[in-house]
This record gives structure tokens, sequence and C-alpha cells, in this order.
């Protein structure tokens, strides 16, 4: 009988074994697998004796060749090993790195969304006779040993704002937070509070969260992985993997597959590989703090040892955090150099001035990170001399705003007051005068009737009323040709005659008012005041940082084509006298995918912008997402951009999005999707992910105007249309109306 | 200014339907141009399809899915080869991007009508009123620029008040307009100063919904007054407008549709007028032809003007474009001694850069003309149109009686419900007011229009409303 | 009484329906599906979003708009144009034969055996308020007629005026028209089952759902 049990056991090693290395050939699984099947056939006609010795031969090959096997693990593999239903899941971890742990609003399926699980746990820690546990709010995804109704740890909007709800619930509690990561990735409905708005909402919280946080990533899926990502120190499992995207997605999109066809696996495992999306690769990128070893193979649910190792990373981690914000930084942390491994117990709850270091450190980490994924060309001098001009500009801004601009606004403000007054009075008065005069007055009042203006050409010098006359005219409407409606079939709109359409009526139908797309040329000319354009940060350039096959060629053509050494172009601009700081990210570079360049140059300008108190605009002209070539580069954007706005609306900022065309994934799930003034321009389409992908990952099909503008502000997702020949003036309104109270010209 | 001193034959596409289309087909013959007419399904029976097939044959018609579908004109006019495009009247005859695409696409055509320039600026009510106060033309009093400034908006108000009353008017009202509306949408009367501030919001309102500008026009509202135009003439120079004379489009329906027109515009020689009525019509044709100077206007124009009480005309707007009325106008004129003027003719050869060859000297007018627009309607019951199927249609030929329609008078006519109402017009002419009143009601005695609809009730129409208004046609 | 038999062997003589593709505007023609026998579908998705097989395609003015099956069925025959030619707005370019669905049959049958109320006039048509939403709520099948009753709203030139129903008395078994479609004139409105004949007009449904056979 233990002979039975023994070789089940090996089978299920063979069988998981097998799962991993899939549809590779390798020799040493295939030599497993025959010798295993030589035994079970050989073993009935042994004696017992034998039969125990051969077994135990056959363990010891197991052992020997499983070792060189994890040696062997391709990227694939380790996607395979997070994916199987073996792999170790949040319940397992919090059986066995908490002491204590109650699950917050779910049981099993009974959840607002069973992939998304919230615990308050404690870790128990005895310092002599004294006992502490320490709370900690864990949050993470869970995927359930293939449990059907966790949905594979793909987590519904409504998960990721539980998710956030009590992220500040922490916040209130003072309690650290430590999250685990997964997740395949987001489940793209747009339902609300809708996939990309609320992983946005979840970065934007997470980023000014006054806690500590620790994520520890297995499956980090992109967008799905930055909803509860965003920490003071990220670890990672050294068999799990971080992308910015499925390899399958990635080798979809390299193979330019549509409709549901399924790329080749050579091409899946050439993407795995390239996109450099192990433990070590992000490592190397400064994309996570360390790395936890697992045991061969992957670790499983029986893997003590390793749960035992991940108790104390988050514990060390998370003293650290404390450790490096609280006063007492230089003592403790030495302290606890010296004693590594020694569990000394530091208190988890911050006093206010940490707080304020905990997020400052937390800014820097990720503003310090994916500088290597750009390129910036000019000279270490030059950017020395920035960097004291910079320096300059925040102190001649300190003084101009916050030291004088604050007397002169409260001189101002009395004056005002006083005005008032006076006005009070004085009306008064005169109404009574008039009054008196006016009984007093016999006969006709003398009448001074303002004939001449009232028949005669008055002035008229308004500059506004541009009537069909563009500053800038598309090339589009250079052509002799008729132009169909895509609502033809609904609102009967004729042909359209190009000249007409797209020069007059701005590329807006003029039956149905569906918006053509204009290229963005068309809106730097007619928005912005003619010649007010001051471009910034034009050296900073697209490169290739994964080395990633082929995408130099497409780089360089992007750059060819456009003129643009990246996806996003950064300028100060007025509109109607106000001075304005604008991100535009370009739809024909490269898709408008946002990577490492882009995202640095939008830091730069929401810096530049939050320092010189200008308003900030974010203009999309159209993007894709991240770009996938960059890999975690890419995706690191997420945070990093998020923190810059945070930090920016923080300071009192405007911050404002204005969607054209086609806004999805990535960026609308970070730095734009967390603008509490976000509008579309009409027939624009803002979304998580596309119609093809939803179908793929969710298998719902999706309505054809699913992610149209229309639909993002009935689901709450933006807060206004604008129609493209009054995005000028609805600007004007905005800077008007809306924003913090720090911009200059209020 | 195109140079054509040896004719050239034109082929010419009537972009329209109707009475209209027909009268554009028999000048084309005249002129010895070929011609493209267009008709829709509904329109397959119609009068200006069985002309169109007589005078140029089967091939000079094409189905088009809508008259209003700019591809469809263009497409045919390329496949027949059509060289020039005549708008006809509505439809696209005041479109300026139309007639800018007739000579700016790469196979350009003639576009017979004003140069598209021109029908932009003068397609604006708001450019129109502030040319007129640029030449010293008078216009309605009030604001020629959109007002936005609540202030501003009171203060021309109250202005236009005391305006009035100055002028003896006891009970001024004031037009509060959506400047960037039309067609009777977005108006409304104050006749009462402290109403003027809630009228100005609700407008305001209005207009910033409907047409995304909040500017209002406020102007004077002008009672009871005549409905006068100015039938304008000029080659593609722009520099030697002539004039007709002037019309009274006075008789109009319930809703300010016209439904007499008469030229001249007042008859002085036997009405009495409480103002100086030959000055006033003297000063109006100065005034639309110093305007059509300026402008450059270089074919067939109506300057509209309404005329108050005390003899003080303003101008309304122009009309780029040849107006149905037209026949009325040249009934009345002689070009050097000539009669049987055409000015669809006139519109044509000027249209295709012919020099207009006399000037207003050469123009004699003579006689009253009376145009009616027979129409099959319910004058009472708010004019409501009726349809149905007419059965019967003729009238005794006379030599004082000229009478363009599309119903066929040899069969059963269905009335199409999709376009303008208009079953016939009929222009009669007589040597002075009575006799062209007299002529008028004999006409209209022995006019014979019959129908039934799909219940069994009888053909209604406007005959009788005419002949009471013939009454008291030029009177004021 | 109605004889179904007889109205069925006529359906299956010929059970398709033909429908004759026009041009819908003016311009050159190039045909796709230029072969008849060719098998087309009419649009499909859960959205009626792909549009049904590319018959031809119509190039006017510099732009080419497609031509795509209305129905399922086959190309039967080509009108008299050549691929390349120019043709005028409503020109015949082919006919399909479309197989009829036992949905369309019973429609057929009901037609004809119904009482039909046809449209005095051209205009658009609505049911009285009170009848509008009974049938919105319940069904039209539970609103029971009578001869000389208000049922109607004519919308005509902006216009409305009442129309009465005329015929015998009994439930509306069919509405065959939509609110803000414009009815032709003689386009029926509605067909009316007497109650007494209610009984064997659901048989004749029941016959037919379970005896035609549907053909691609």
């Amino acid at each position: 009988m233990d002979i039975e049990k023994r070789i089940q056991e090996l089978r299920d090693r063979l069988k998981y074994i097998l799962d991993i290395f899939g549809p590779d050939e390798n020799a040493n699984v295939a030599m497993l697998e025959a010798k295993l099947g030589e035994y079970v056939a050989r073993e009935p006609g042994l004696p017992k004796q034998e039969a125990i010795r051969q077994l135990e031969t056959l363990e010891e090959l197991f052992k020997f060749l499983e070792k060189k096997l994890e040696r062997e693990l391709t990227p694939m593999n380790k996607v395979r090993i997070v994916r199987h239903p073996q792999r170790i899941c949040l319940k397992d971890i919090l059986e066995n790195v908490y002491d204590n742990y109650t699950e917050i609003g779910g049981q099993d399926d009974y959840s607002i969304d069973p992939s998304m699980l919230i615990a308050r746990a404690y870790i128990t820690r005895r310092r002599g006779k004294k006992v502490h546990n320490q709370a900690v709010m864990v949050i993470g995804q869970e995927k359930g040993h293939g449990q059907e109704f966790r949905n594979g740890g793909s987590v519904k909007p409504w998960g990721n704002a539980k998710a956030l709800h009590y992220m500040k619930v922490a916040e209130t509690e003072n309690i650290p937070i430590h999250t685990y990561i997964f997740t395949p990735g987001s489940y793209p409905i747009e339902d609300y509070p809708g996939a990309a708005q609320q992983i946005a909402k979840n970065l934007y919280e997470m980023a000014g969260l006054k806690v500590p946080i620790v994520a520890v990533i297995s499956e980090g899926g992109s967008g799905g992985a930055e909803a509860i990502g965003l920490a003071d120190t990220r670890i990672m499992m050294s068999h799990g993997y971080y992308s910015v995207i499925s390899p399958e997605g990635a080798a979809a999109i390299e193979g330019r597959l549509r409709g549901g066809q399924r790329a080749d696996t050579k091409l899946i495992e050439h993407c795995a590989k390239q996109l450099k999306i192990t433990a070590d690769d992000n490592r190397a990128n400064g994309y996570i703090d360390w790395k936890i070893n697992e045991p061969e193979l992957g670790a499983r649910p029986e893997h003590y040892d390793f749960f035992r190792k991940l108790r104390k990373s988050v514990i060390s981690s998370t003293d650290e955090i404390v450790l490096n914000v609280s006063g007492l930084r230089l003592f403790r942390s030495i302290a606890l150099k010296r004693h590594k491994g020694a569990d000394v117990y530091v208190r988890w709850s911050l006093n206010t001035r940490a707080k304020e270091r905990l997020l400052w450190t937390r800014y820097m980490k990720f503003r310090r990170m994916a500088q290597h994924a750009y390129l910036d060309k000019r000279h270490w001098f030059n950017r020395g001399s920035e960097w004291t001009s910079e320096l300059f500009s925040s102190l001649y801004s300190y003084f101009r705003y916050d030291l004088f601009g604050k007397q002169h606004k409260k001189v101002t403000e009395l004056a005002e007051d006083v005005h008032a007054e006076m006005q009070v009075v004085v009306g008064r008065s005169t109404k009574l005068w008039n009054a008196i005069t006016s009984r007093l007055s016999f006969g006709k009042d003398k009448k001074d009737v303002d004939k001449a203006g009232l028949t005669s050409l008055s002035v008229w010098d308004d500059g506004a009323q541009n009537s069909g006359k563009w500053q800038y005219v598309s090339p589009q409407a250079k052509l002799d040709r008729a132009v169909p409606c895509p609502n033809t079939s609904v609102h009967g709109c004729l042909d359209q005659w190009a000249p007409d359409l797209f020069g007059e009526w701005a590329g807006v139908c003029s039956f149905c008012g569906h918006h053509f797309p204009m290229e963005y040329q068309w809106y730097l000319h007619n928005i912005f005041d003619p010649g007010s354009i001051y471009e910034l940060f034009t050296e900073i350039e697209s490169t290739n940082p994964l080395k990633f096959e082929g995408f130099d060629l497409k780089l360089d053509e992007a750059k060819r084509k456009t003129g643009h050494k990246c996806g996003c172009m950064t300028f100060e601009a007025r509109i109607e006298g106000t001075t304005v700081m604008v991100a535009m990210f370009m739809g024909a570079f490269r898709g408008g995918s946002v990577g490492a360049a882009e995202g640095e140059k939008f830091i730069r300008a929401m810096e530049r912008a939050r320092k010189k108190q200008l308003p900030f605009l974010s203009y999309v002209h159209g993007t894709a997402g991240i770009r996938i070539q960059e890999g975690v580069n890419g995706v690191i954007q997420m945070p990093r951009c998020t923190l810059a706005v945070r930090r920016y609306t923080e300071a009192g900022g405007l911050y404002l999005v204005l969607y054209d065309t086609n806004s999805y994934a990535g960026p609308v799930a970070s730095f734009l999707g967390c603008s509490p003034y976000q509008f579309a321009v009409r027939s624009a389409n803002i979304g998580f992910a596309g119609p093809g992908v939803i179908k793929e990952t969710t298998g719902l099909d999706i309505p054809p105007n699913y992610h149209n503008a229309f639909q993002a502000l009935s689901r709450g997702h933006i807060q206004g249309i604008w129609d493209r020949r009054e995005i000028r003036g609805n600007l004007v309104q905005s800077l008007q109306t809306m924003g913090g109270r720090n911009l200059y010209y209020r | 200014m195109k140079n054509s001193s040896e004719p050239k034959h034109h082929k010419i596409l009537i972009a329209n339907r109707g009475e209209i289309a027909i009268r554009i087909m028999q000048a084309c013959r005249k002129l010895g141009h070929a011609f493209v007419a267009l008709f829709t399904e509904p329109d397959r029976h119609s009068e200006h399809c069985v002309l169109a097939r007589k005078l140029g044959g089967e091939d000079s018609l094409y189905r088009v899915s809508s008259y209003l579908d700019a591809n469809e004109i263009f497409a045919v006019a390329d496949q027949a080869g059509a060289t020039a495009i005549h708008p006809g009247y509505g439809f696209f005859a005041e479109d300026y991007r139309f007639a800018r695409r007739v000579v700016q696409r790469e196979r350009k055509l003639i576009f017979i009508g004003p140069s598209w320039q021109v029908i932009r600026e003068l397609g604006d009510k708001i450019n129109t009123k502030r040319l007129a106060r640029k030449l010293g033309v008078p216009t309605v009093p009030g604001s020629d620029k959109p007002v936005t400034d609540d202030l501003e908006a009171e203060h021309i108000a109250k202005s236009l008040f005391d305006f009035q009353k100055e002028q003896g008017i006891n009970n001024p009202v004031i037009l509060v307009k959506a400047s960037a509306g039309g067609g009777g949408m977005g108006i409304e009367e104050v006749a009462d100063l402290d109403k003027f501030r809630s009228t100005l919001r609700r407008i305001k309102n209005y207009a910033k919904r409907q047409f995304r500008d909040e500017g209002v026009l406020i102007e004077q509202r002008i009672f009871d007054f005549n409905h006068l135009e100015v039938q304008v003439v000029s080659d593609r120079t722009g520099q030697n407008p002539v004039h007709f004379g002037t019309r009274n489009c006075s008789v109009q329906s319930l809703g300010h549709q016209k439904r007499i027109e008469v030229a001249p515009g007042f008859d002085p020689s036997s009405l009495r007028y409480a103002f100086d009525a030959r000055k006033v019509l003297e000063d109006i044709t100065e005034y639309s032809l110093r305007m059509a100077r300026e402008a450059g206007y270089d074919n067939v124009g109506t300057w509209e003007w309404i005329v108050s009480p005390t003899g003080q005309p303003f101008l309304m707007e122009v009309n780029t474009r040849i107006q149905v009325e037209n026949g009325v106008s040249a009934r009345i004129a002689t070009i050097k001694g000539k009669g049987d003027v055409d000015l669809i003719a006139e519109q044509i050869r000027v249209g295709l850069g012919a020099p207009l060859g006399y000037s207003q000297k050469d123009i004699a007018l003579n006689g009253v003309g009376i145009e009616y627009r027979i129409i099959a309607e319910d004058p009472d019951n708010k004019f409501a149109p009726w349809v149905g199927r007419i059965t019967s249609f003729g009238w005794p030929e006379q030599e004082w009686l000229k009478l363009h329609s599309q119903v066929p008078t040899d069969r059963e006519y269905e009335i199409p419900t999709d376009f303008d109402p208009n079953l016939a017009l009929a222009i009669i002419w007589g040597k002075d007011l009575a006799e062209a009143k007299a002529r008028g009601v004999e006409f209209l005695n022995a006019l014979k229009l019959e129908g039934v609809n799909a219940s069994g009730e009888a053909l209604k129409s406007n005959i009788d409303f005419l002949r009471r208004k013939t009454e008291t046609i030029l009177a004021f | 009484m109605i004889d179904v038999k007889e109205l069925l062997r006529e359906l299956r003589e010929e059970p398709y329906e033909k429908i004759v593709i026009r041009a819908p505007h003016s311009g050159k023609v190039e045909f796709v599906a230029s072969e008849p026998g060719v098998r087309v579908v009419g649009p499909g998705g859960t959205w009626k979003e792909v549009p049904g097989t590319l018959l031809a395609r119509l190039e006017r003015e510099q732009v080419k708009r497609p031509i795509n099956a209305p129905q399922k069925g086959e190309v039967m025959s080509l009108g008299d144009v050549q691929n390349g030619q120019f043709v005028q707005a409503g020109q015949e370019l082919m006919t399909i034969r479309h197989f009829l669905t036992k949905e369309e049959v019973i429609a057929r049958i009901l037609r004809r055996s119904l009482s039909l109320f046809l449209a005095p006039e051209k205009g658009k048509y609505y049911f009285f308020p009170e009848v509008d939403i009974k049938i919105k709520t319940k069904g039209s099948q539970t609103v029971h007629v009578e001869d000389g009753m208000e049922l109607f709203i004519l919308s005509r030139m902006k216009r409305e005026t009442s129309v009465r129903y005329t015929g015998p008395g009994g439930i509306i078994y069919a509405v065959y028209f939509e609110t803000n479609d414009s009815v032709d004139r003689d386009a029926p409105l509605i067909g009316v089952c007497p109650e007494s004949q209610l009984g064997q007009i659901q048989e004749v449904v029941s016959r037919i759902q379970s005896e035609w056979e549907e053909r691609d």
C-alpha cells in the first residue's frame, strides 16, 4: 500500500512537470516519464524489497532531475507555474504566513468579487515575554487553486473598488498593507466603476496612502497587478512573472492576429523571453526590490519552508519601511542590520511626520525608476544647468506665488470687501437721489435716445467668431472626394465633400455630429493662442530598452514618420492669455502607446506645472495603451505618472484630461483616468480593453458602441463630452470654473 | 468673369424639379443649350419629366435618390458631361458650399447663380445688415452683431423702446432672437421692458443649447408692414447691376408664405398712400443697387424690404437666387423696347459668362403684373395642405395670361407630399392696376381645379382666398 | 373559412421570396457576387452589427459604398447591368431568392387569413394611448376591436387626426406597422381575428410550426 501511495505521488509530480513543460520537447521529462512507466509496469512482478529499492532509486532520480529542470526553466515555464492550480494562493499564505486572520466580505463565492480577497490579519512577535500582535490589512487576488468562481484572479472593477475601500480603512487604522498579486490581468469590462477607471482610482489613492505598503508579486499581469501594486517595497517570488501583457497577448499583437486566432507556441515562447518578465529581469531593471527564492519548480501549498521565508520577508520589509521614515531610522536600522535575521520588534504605526516622509520616499522611489529606459542625448553639462535653472525657477515660484502672492491676495481681498461695502452705501443714496429727482422733475424727461447706435454700423472685433475659418486646415480637406459617415444607416447622413467636412466643419458630420478623426496639428493650431506653443523636454527620446526584436526598426519608422522622438509632446501654450502646461499623446506615434520616454516627459511636465503653478491638460489624441515592447519599463509608467499627478493636484493644480479618437488600457487606467476632470471629444472611445481582447478574455460579446464616449459618460467614467469646434471655449470655461487653489491666474 | 466672346454650347444640369425645372429647360432651349434633368421616384410622372423627355430625349433625364444629395447631382453631371449646374430655387440655390464645390472640384463646372463668396457674404443676415449700414442703407433699428453681454443687451433694448416712443409708436415692441437661429426658431417679442431680462435669459439659454452660441439680436418689431422686393440682375463683372423694378409680396399665408405677388410694389398712380410711395420705390431700388455694386453681385438676386405704414423702408435680407415670382417682374419689363423678358434665360446667359449687354436706361417697366400661387390648401383651416389626386385642371388661354405648372392637364395627378405645395403659378398682366385686377378675377373664376382625396373629399384650394385678396392689392 | 391546405400548397410551390436589390444611389457599379446561385447571408451578430454578404460596390464621387445582402438566400438573377457601368438610383442590380422561414410562412398565411385593416392614407400611425399601453404591457392579442372604434391616430404633415377601425370585430392578432415609420396608403395596419376563429388560426400556426421544412 505504501508503494501505491508513493507511486501516486511520483505520478502527481510527473503530471505537474508535464504541465509546466507542456508542449516543449525535453529529454529529462521524457526520461522521467519513461522510467516511471517502466517501473509501474514492472512493479507487480517484483518482490517487495526490490520494489521498494527500485522505487527509492526512482525517487532519487526525480529529485535529481527536478533540480536539473529547475535550472532549465524558461520564462514561459514560469508563466505555466504561476498559472498552475497547485500554485500557492493567497488563502495558503493567510494560513501559513500570518498568525490569525479574518476574511472581510467574502465566503467562497458569496462575495462582491471572489477574485479579490481582503483579510484583517496579524503577525505575532515575541520580544522576551512580551507578545505583540501586529495588525495588517492583507489584500490580494485569490485564484483558489482553480476554483471556477475565482475567475483565475481576474478582478472585476468592483473587486478593485473593494480593495481600495480597505486600503483606506487601513490608513484610518494606521496599519500597514500587505498586497499579494496573483492576477493575469483585470477583467476588462466597463460596468461601473469600470476596469480602467477603478485601477486609476486605486493608483491615485495608493500614491497618497499614509501607511506602509508591501507588495508581493507572484503573477503580475499588467493593469490588474498595478491596481494593488503601488507599494513601498515590492517583493517578487522567484518563479513569478511581472509583465505588461500576457505572452499570448503579446504574440497575438506581434503576429498581427485578429478575431480569436491563436498564436503558435514558438512565438509565444519567444515573446515571453523578450518581454523580460521574470523576477531576475525585473530585479535587474529595478522594478522590484528583491526576490524570494522558491523551492524547485515553484512553491506549492506543501512547501512550509517557503511560507516561513515569505513571512520573514514581509515582516522585515514592513519594518524597514517604517524605520526608514521614522525618526529613529539610523539607530534602528543599524541594529536591524547587525542582527540580520533576528526578529527585532518595530512598531508599525506612523506619526504625522513619518507619514509625510513615507509619501516622499514612495514618490522618489518610483521617480527614479526607468531612467535607463529612455534616451536623453544632451551633454551632462546641459543637464546640470537645467537642474540649476529648475532650482532657480522653484525658488522664484516660491517667492512669486507663495510669499508675495499670498500677501497680495490678502490685500486684494480686503480691498474688494471695502469696495463692496462702499457700493451698498453709495447705491442706496443714489437710488434715493434718483427717486427724488424724478419726482421733482416736471414735464418730459430729457431723453437722449441713442439713435445712431440702433441704426448705424457698430464696431465688431470679435476674433472668437471664426465661422468655419480655422487656423489649420487638415490635408484631408484637399481631396476632391465625398466622405461617407459611419452613422448613415442610423441617421441617414449624406456623403459629405471632404473640403467641406474636413475644412469648415472641422471633421464633424453636419447631419449627425459624428466626429471624424483629425490630425493632432488641428488641435495645436485651433485650440491654443496662435504662436504661443513652447515645446519642452524635446531631448527625451523613445528607445528599445528590452532590445525587443525588430522594434528598433519600427521605432525609427515612427520617428521618421512623425518627426517626433516619442509619442508624447509636452509644451506650454496660452489659451486666451492663460498659460497651460500640456502633455499631448499622439496616436500617430506607435499608436500613442506610452513607454518610458513618454512617462518621463509627462512627469517632468507635471513637475514643471507644479512649480510654475500652471494648469495641466493631458490631450490624448489617441493611445492604444502601454507600449508592450518596453515590457515593465512601460507598465511602471502607470504608478510613476500617477504619483506625479497626485503630487501636482495635492499642490493645488488643475489637471484636465481630454480624450480624442481612441484611448485604451494602461494610461486610462492610471494617470489619465485619475483626473477628476476628464472630458472626451465627441465620437471618442474610452475603455480598458478593445472588443477583441474582451471577447478573448471574458467570452462576452461587446456591442458595437461599447466604448463610446456617451456610454463612458453614462457610466460615470468621464465628466463631459465636448464638440471639437468648442474645445477652446470649453477649456476657457474649465479654467475658470474648475481646479485647485494654487493656480496663479486665480 | 469668364471670357466668352464666341458663344459656346453648354449642357446645363438642372438640379431641381417642378415648375422651375420646366422653366429652366425652356430657357435652355431658347438659348440653344442642352440640359440634363433629374427626378426622384415619386416624381416620375411629374410634368418636368414629361417635358424633359420631349425636349431633350430619354438621355437627358436621370433618376436620383434625392434632390438634396449633392453627390447624386455631381455624379450625374459627370456622367452626362454637363458643363454647368442650375440650382433653381430652394434645394442648393443658396448653399454657398454647393456653389463652391461646383467650381472647386477637380472636374469644374459653372454654377448658374452668384459666385459662392457672394452667396456666403449675403447669405449671412448679420453680414448683410452690416454691409447695408456701412453703405447707409436703412435696416431695422437694433443690433447689427450678436450681443452676448447682458448689460449691453439691456441698453439696446431700452434705447429701442425710447426710440420707438420718440417716433410716436404707442406700444413699442422689440424682438429678441438667437443670432444663430433662423426660420422663426428662438424668437420672442417683448412689449414690456421689465420682462426683457427673463426673455433674454430664455433666448440665450435656448440659443446656447440649440446653436452652441448665446449671441442674440435685438431689433424693433415693425407692425403692419408691406413686403417689397427689388429684382436685381448683374453679369460676372459684378459691377453693372440693373434692377427690374419692385414687387409687392404682402399677401401671405399664416405661415408667412407668399400667395400673391404684384409688380410694381406700389401704385401711386391709382392709389393714395400715407407717404410718398414713388420715392420709397426709388429709394429701395437705389439702395439695392448700391449694395449689389459693393458686394460685387454677379447674377440675379432679390433684395427684400419691409416698408412701415409711415413709409420707412428697412432692408430685410438678400435672396441670392432666382425667385419663384421672377416672372411677374419680367412680365412688366421690356429691354431696349423688347418685351417677353425671361429672367431665367438672362440668369443663364450671364451665369455662363456673357456680358449683360444693356444698362438701366434700356429697361422700361409698364403695366401691372399679378402672380397667383395656386395651392391645394384650406385657407380657413390655417392653410392646412390638402393631399390627394387632382382629377381635372384647366383654364382658358388668354394673351394676358401665362401659367406655369407641373400639373398635367390631360390626366390625373397625385400631389406629391414631400415638396413645396405650389400647383401652379399664374401671371396676369394689365395695362393698369384696375385692368390687372379685373383680369385676375376673370382668370380665377374660369380656372378649373378639381380633385379627390382618399376619404373621398373634394379638393380644397386657395382660389377663393386669392380672389378675395385681389380686391385690396397694393393698397396700404 | 380559411383554406389552409390550399395556402400551404401555394407556398410550397414557391417557397421563397424574391428580393430585388436596387442601386441606392447613382454611381458606377462593381459586382462582387456576380454569379447566379451564389449563397448570401443577411446581417448577423448579436446586434446585427455584422453586415450581410457583400454583393456589389457602388462608386460615386470617389467613394465606394458597399451593397450588402439584406437577407439570407441565393442570387437568382442579375439585372441588366454591366460590371463597371453607371447606374441610376433605383436601378435593378440583382434579385435574391430568400427561402421562407417558418415565421415568415406563418406571417404570410396570417396576412391572408386575418381580416386586415388597411391604412386609409399615407402617414404615420399610432394607437390610441389606452390601446397602446395595453398592447405594450399585455400584447396586442388582448385588445378587442369593434367596427367604428376609434383606434389610430394618423399623423400627417404635422397634423393629427383620429382613424376609426372598420371591419369585423375581434382581437388584434398581428400589428403590421412600427410607430414613427411612415405607412403607405393601403398597407395593412393590423390583422384582426374574430374570437370565433381564434382556435382555427392557432391550429394553423402550430401546424406550420411542425410541418414546414426550412431550406437554407
